[in-house]
């Protein structure tokens, strides 16, 4: 079971009309968290309904937790937990009972339901707040109640959209060390949709990466980020001659004052770097292996993609013109 | 408690760095010490491995969840108690007063028949006793039962059941889960629809059980009434139907309770004056047909086999106008249904 993929499609596609929404799409999601990335209009929206069941794909296939999503939508849901980015709640209602109703939803029984509302409840840090009207509850205490009715059937899949948005620091931590805990302790799969790209890193140990509805990357973290691995090196006179010499020997230089960083292509690059140094006269006072963000990722794929962004806010809240969508293999994409 | 808890309180000096755990307060706000202790020694802590009540342990479940029915029942139950019960769908206060006001007025009737049967007043039994007018009145009477009750509890009941879903978006809940598109609707349209029939049908049962106490009728007065009794009950089902697909198909478009709830009124009222303006003015009976009220009279009056208000045309015409009602409405409900989202609204 855990060696089959937790979701997976194969040129799964979705037009509206003229519109792909989605483009054959080649996705293997494993068990465990995973990030799901990508600015407005992506497609992650349109993604998730269709691996929720609620839309038919215009072609293509895919199973979620080995069900199909073509016919058994309802065997999916059941088996899934959907936390929304919007409000989903009602506020008239105590959270108990909200988080009540939606266990009975999914067909419990109401004494089992009304049992597990209150775990689910304290396992999000509400279990003192349960029977207040939920229009007295700040953002976060939202976002727990919504993430309280997603997990009441202890899903073995996750889905929470934005979970973190929102939220002031205190809350967004808590409801970053909740997933966490969701995934090591509960040994539980989470897909996360985000543009916190932090909160991913912090949960989440592959992603995927959308855009325009096609797929730019997909896999661990860790070993997309080795692709852009870099030394970072502080250096006090001659760091113009030393980039220009580095450059010249062919290597990627990226500098911001006395700051480089060296892409970390060769094994003996931090050698080729001190006899750069030693030949132009630059001191070179501070050397390191450069520890890559997914922001950093995020930017490099979006570079390799075509686009000059300077954080992934400006990419994943406001939409750009696409030059090419087509994402290199070495990333993860199908592109040809 | 947990493993890193202490078996007992400890009662320590007040220490500003102690942390204050639930237990702190508890032995602060309740006294739970002798009452003796020095100033220093009223703020307490317990003494707690992590410095916190709070574990955060993510509990597993592994029970299994009921079929499509149980889904179904829980929408309709959650509906249906909240009415009386809290805990459940929070219907306003208004909304719960008025229906309880108007299930007792509709009781009207049935209390004046025990009353007729404790006087032994045959007067006040042709006025109120159970017969082919007052079985019709009972439900589709204009004034006051289609004009103050009814139309209004359906307003009521309408104005957020599918609308709030919109609004609070709500549809997310129900639509990521194993739940379809039709059993939502439906549901909700089952849950109004029974709403309305206890107050209207219900009284209705309840009027002729009184006239059988109250005069001791037999089967063969019984027998004799039940078609007329079915009849009454026919045209009330198709009232209840007719004001909540409309009802439901104006909540689907909108957002807010106001809308819906006033637009029902609009039509039923709004058509039916138009009716009665243009048929007192130019005698002319034909618009009658564009309300929902009067063609459900119509069809009512022609079942119960009373006198009927309008005459210049058949009562089929009432049922093909109302059945082309209702087919608009549901039409319009189901499109605003499927058009719901689950990831934004």
């Amino acid at each position: 079971m855990e060696d089959r993929p937790l979701i997976q499609t194969k040129g799964l596609t979705k037009s509206y009309g003229p519109h792909k929404a989605l483009e054959d799409l080649n996705i293997n999601i494993p068990h465990g968290a995973t990030g799901l990335l990508g600015q407005n209009g992506a497609g992650k929206s349109t993604f998730l309904k269709t691996i929720l069941g609620l839309i038919q794909a215009t072609s293509g296939e895919g199973t979620v937790l080995g069900f199909d999503i073509r016919t058994q939508g309802v065997e999916i849901r059941q088996r899934i937990g959907y936390m929304p980015e919007y409000d989903a709640l009602n506020p008239e209602m105590d959270a108990i009972h909200q988080v009540r109703y939606s266990g009975e939803l999914l067909g419990m029984n109401p004494v089992v339901a009304q049992s597990r509302a209150h775990e689910a409840l304290q396992f999000v840090g509400m279990g003192e707040q349960r029977y207040r009207e939920i229009s007295s509850f700040s953002t976060g205490m939202k976002q727990a109640t919504k993430l309280a009715c997603a997990i009441i059937h202890d899903p073995d899949l996750l889905i929470a959209d934005e979970p973190s948005n929102g939220l002031d620091t205190k809350a967004r931590e808590f409801m970053v060390s909740t997933l966490n805990t969701m995934v090591q302790d509960g040994k539980r799969s989470v897909l996360m949709a985000s543009h916190l790209m932090e909160d991913v890193e912090r949960v989440c140990e592959n992603i995927i990466l959308l855009h325009k509805g096609t797929l730019a990357a997909q896999g661990k973290i860790a070993d997309l980020k080795a692709i852009d691995k870099e030394i970072e090196i502080h250096v006090w006179g001659g760091a113009t001659p030393l980039e220009q010499r580095l450059i010249d020997q062919g290597f990627r230089v990226r500098r911001e004052g006395r700051v480089m960083r060296v892409a970390h292509t060769e094994e003996d690059t931090t050698t080729h770097i001190l006899r750069a140094a030693s030949h132009v006269g630059a001191q070179v006072r501070r050397m390191h292996e450069y520890e890559a963000s997914l922001e950093d990722l995020f930017l490099a794929i979006m570079d390799n993609l075509g686009y000059s962004v300077k954080s992934s806010d400006d990419l994943l809240r406001s939409p750009m013109e696409a030059k090419r969508v087509d994402a290199p293999e070495r990333l993860g994409g199908g592109a040809s | 408690m947990t493993e890193n808890e202490q078996p007992t309180p400890e009662v320590s000096g007040h220490v500003p760095e102690a942390p204050v755990t639930g237990q702190g307060r508890m032995d602060v706000a309740w006294g739970a010490n002798t009452g003796d202790e020095t100033e220093h020694e009223l703020a307490t802590a317990r003494t707690v491995g992590a410095g916190q009540v709070f574990e955060q342990k993510y509990t597993p479940w592994s029970g299994e969840l009921n079929p499509r029915w149980m889904r179904n029942w829980a929408i309709l139950r959650h509906h249906l108690l909240g009415i009386v019960k809290k805990g459940h769908r929070p219907w306003t206060v208004p909304t719960r007063l008025f229906i309880l006001i108007a299930f007792l007025a509709s009781l009207s009737d049935a209390g004046m028949t025990l009353l007729a049967g404790l006087v032994g007043s045959s007067e006040f039994h042709t006025l109120f006793g159970v017969g082919r007018d007052n079985l019709y009145g009972h439900v589709l009477g204009f004034f006051p039962r289609n004009v103050l009750y009814y139309p209004i509890i359906a307003a009521l009941l309408v104005g957020s059941v599918i609308s709030e879903d919109r609004e609070h978006g709500t549809s997310a809940l129900y639509f990521s889960r194993p739940v379809s598109r039709f059993d939502y609707v439906s549901m909700k349209y089952l849950s109004v629809a029974i709403i309305q029939a206890v107050v209207i049908l219900g009284t209705y049962v309840l009027y002729f059980l009184a006239e059988i106490l109250a005069f001791g009728r037999g089967w063969a007065w019984m027998v004799d009434l039940f078609p007329m009794f079915l009849a009454g009950m026919l045209g009330g089902l198709l009232l209840i139907i007719t004001y909540t697909s409309i009802g439901l198909s104006l909540s689907s478009v909108s957002t807010g309770r106001f809308f819906p709830g006033i637009g029902l009124l609009a039509i039923v009222f709004g058509t039916k004056t138009l009716a009665a303006i243009v048929k007192n003015l130019f005698e002319r009976e034909l618009l009658y047909l564009l309300s929902p009220y009067d063609c459900v009279a119509h069809v009512g009056q022609a079942l119960i086999g009373t006198q009927t208000t309008y005459d210049q045309y058949p009562w089929t015409y009432s049922l093909v106008s109302l059945v082309a009602i209702n087919a608009v409405a549901l039409y319009v409900l189901a499109s605003r249904v499927a058009s719901m989202e689950v990831t934004r609204e």
